[in-house]
């Protein structure tokens, strides 16, 4: 059974990444789970210098979904490279840096150092955070912008550059070709969607920053969506990203087309997720009669698409009729 | 070294109204919990709730691999983990966190526990005992209903409990009748507080216009408990600190130094601080 998968030319073990704010610097995990049992892990956003991030509160709960507003406290690329890089090299896992920048050079600066660092597989652009008052979503937000960032990261780095986007913009498919046009190895899609939420009885919002991103399941069918509409757009690979929690989930965005997928929220209830997704992927490749979850990849038949069918119609669940 | 796995409930018992004494199967817990430290804990791998909940270690029990949560049933969380049938399995990861300090040999330990908040208390109680020092536990809520372990715990401590509406034990705040035991109190005492926020704030400034020390457990939304979300951050200035900075309730914490939190209210109000650095 093979749950090898490449993206963006490296080659990931199986398609289960750790996303971006979720997993820490991976080293928070270390002892506590086999890191070896992860496709990869993207390191928590980082500028050039260290940050203090939002004002709390900075997480609440909504339905099925958090909401959050960390704004992006970190430790700042150098402290990462000197003390946290050398800790993480022994895993057998792919290891991708979270790039953040409040100016187009900033990223580009944070790329280069990554550049000379062993032992980091690829870059992580992110363009897409909601909860800061520069940067972040003001690139992903404007496809010009979009396409100046993931350019000026282009040309300071050797290593495989993956945006983020956010999916808070009326067309993903925009941003989508202005990252492939700016040279892009593949996308990340999608971000937290940005939401607000308040405390009737003090007509404060229940977030120190006030919105927020929101995450989980509740994001889901917004995601597999853009992840879909992206993958469709683009010649790159997508890693799909929002509100995974089981292999279903995860098959969800790999049948749309995304080559990969990343797990966030799912990682506070049990960080040692990881195990349990991949014994289910391989039970549904045997039950599908596949050998390969590279065969899953953009399978899916929509209504009204022509698609060279070898097979008779599937027989269609009707959902929530039952 | 904390675990992650699945924990079975082998004990329920119900203790009134919302409380709950919950006993889940989890060796590293029940071996290496001290008093303070925590659990986060989901029933189940439903979407619902979507975050795990921290809840402080009631009794830890190595003979048995089991560890007890005194649980009150106030949302989606705590709900369903008060649900489980017995053999119902949730997800746990523990023991978590800085437990409380010890106090120095003759200093006598006075503990302050309101509502929910008395869950770490049995257990530091108990353990404080043991090492033969003196402990006198303060038990706050607003009616006898609101201290379903008041039983229990005199059975082992003394306590003193307080009530709003007076139906059990001193009438009104928990703080008037420990102000009158420190009155009194001869020789050095440490306080240790754990329940509401205004509670914890009022013990912290008792403490300080008394200079004794005060241990107090914060209980901010947690997201992962292992110090990865940095959403459940708290404001603390150490005594070398020039100005305050966020630390991570669950991995700092959930115990600091009382006089090192920053309360609210304490600085300007909360809308202006749009970042830490401005303090």
């Amino acid at each position: 059974m093979n749950l090898a998968v490449e993206v963006a030319g490296i080659r990931l073990k199986n398609p289960l990444v750790a996303a971006s704010g979720t997993f820490g610097y991976g080293v928070e995990y270390q002892g506590l789970i086999d890191l070896a049992t992860l496709g990869g892990i993207v390191s928590k956003g980082l500028y050039l210098e260290p940050r203090d991030g939002a004002p709390i509160p900075r997480i609440v709960e909504t339905p099925a979904g958090l909401l959050n507003a960390i704004g992006l406290q970190g430790i700042g690329i150098h402290a990462f490279v000197r003390d946290v890089l050398p800790r993480l090299r022994n895993h057998d896992t792919a290891l991708l840096v979270n790039v953040c920048g409040d100016t187009v050079e900033e990223y580009a600066e944070v790329a280069r150092v990554c550049d000379g660092a062993p032992g980091i597989a690829a870059l992580e652009i992110n363009i897409s955070c909601p909860n800061v008052k520069q940067g972040g979503m003001a690139f992903g937000g404007d496809p010009r912008m979009t396409h100046a960032v993931v350019a000026a990261v282009r040309a300071a780095t050797r290593l495989p550059v993956i945006p983020k986007l956010s999916p808070n913009v009326a067309d993903i498919t925009v941003f989508a070709r202005a990252a492939e046009d700016a040279g892009a190895d593949a996308l990340s899609c999608i971000n937290t969607l940005l939401g607000l939420s308040i405390d009737v009885e003090t007509r404060l919002p229940r977030l120190g920053f006030g919105t927020g991103g929101l995450s989980g399941p509740a994001i889901r069918p917004v995601a597999v969506r853009m992840a879909w509409q992206a993958a469709r757009a683009v010649g790159i690979p997508v890693i799909g990203v929002g509100g995974i929690a089981s292999a279903q989930d995860a098959l969800e965005f790999l049948v749309a087309g995304c080559h990969a997928v990343q797990i966030g929220t799912a990682n506070f209830v049990d960080p040692g997720i990881y195990e349990r997704v991949l014994a289910e992927l391989v039970g549904y490749l045997e039950r599908h009669g596949k050998s390969d979850i590279r065969e899953i990849v953009g399978t899916l038949d929509y209504p009204g698409e022509a698609k060279e069918s070898t097979s008779e119609p599937r027989e269609r669940k009707i959902g929530g009729t039952a | 070294m904390p675990a992650n796995r699945t924990s079975s409930l082998v004990g329920r018992e119900g203790l009134g109204g919302p409380y709950f004494l919950l006993t889940f199967l989890h060796p590293e817990t029940a071996r290496e919990a001290r008093p303070g430290q925590f659990v986060m804990i989901k029933a189940g791998v439903s979407a619902e709730p979507p975050l795990p909940r921290p809840f402080s270690i009631l009794e830890a029990s190595p003979e048995r691999e089991t560890f007890a949560l005194f649980v009150k049933t106030i949302g989606p969380g705590s709900t369903a983990l008060c649900s489980l049938p017995l053999g119902g399995v949730a997800q746990c990861l523990g023991p978590l966190g800085r437990p409380f300090t010890r106090p120095p040999d003759g200093t006598g330990a006075v503990l302050v526990g309101g509502g929910y908040g008395i869950a770490p208390f049995s257990f530091l109680g108990a353990e404080l005992s043991r090492h033969g020092g003196a402990v006198r536990l303060f038990y706050g809520g607003r009616a006898r209903a609101d201290l379903p372990l008041l039983a229990r715990l005199r059975q082992r401590l003394d306590v003193v409990p307080a009530t709003e509406d007076g139906s059990v034990g001193a009438f009104g705040r928990v703080t008037a009748p420990l102000e009158a035991h420190l009155d009194e109190a001869k020789g050095p005492q440490r306080l240790y507080a754990c329940g509401p926020e205004a509670m914890m704030h009022a013990v912290a400034r008792i403490a300080a216009a008394r200079q004794l020390e005060a241990e107090v457990s914060l209980d901010p939304w947690m997201g992962c408990g292992v110090g990865t979300c940095l959403g459940c951050v708290v404001r603390v200035q150490g005594q070398d600190d020039t100005r305050w900075k966020y630390r991570c309730a669950c991995t700092e914490g959930p115990v600091f130094d009382a006089a090192s939190v920053v309360w609210p209210g304490d600085t300007e109000s909360r809308a202006r601080h749009s970042a830490g650095g401005e303090a």
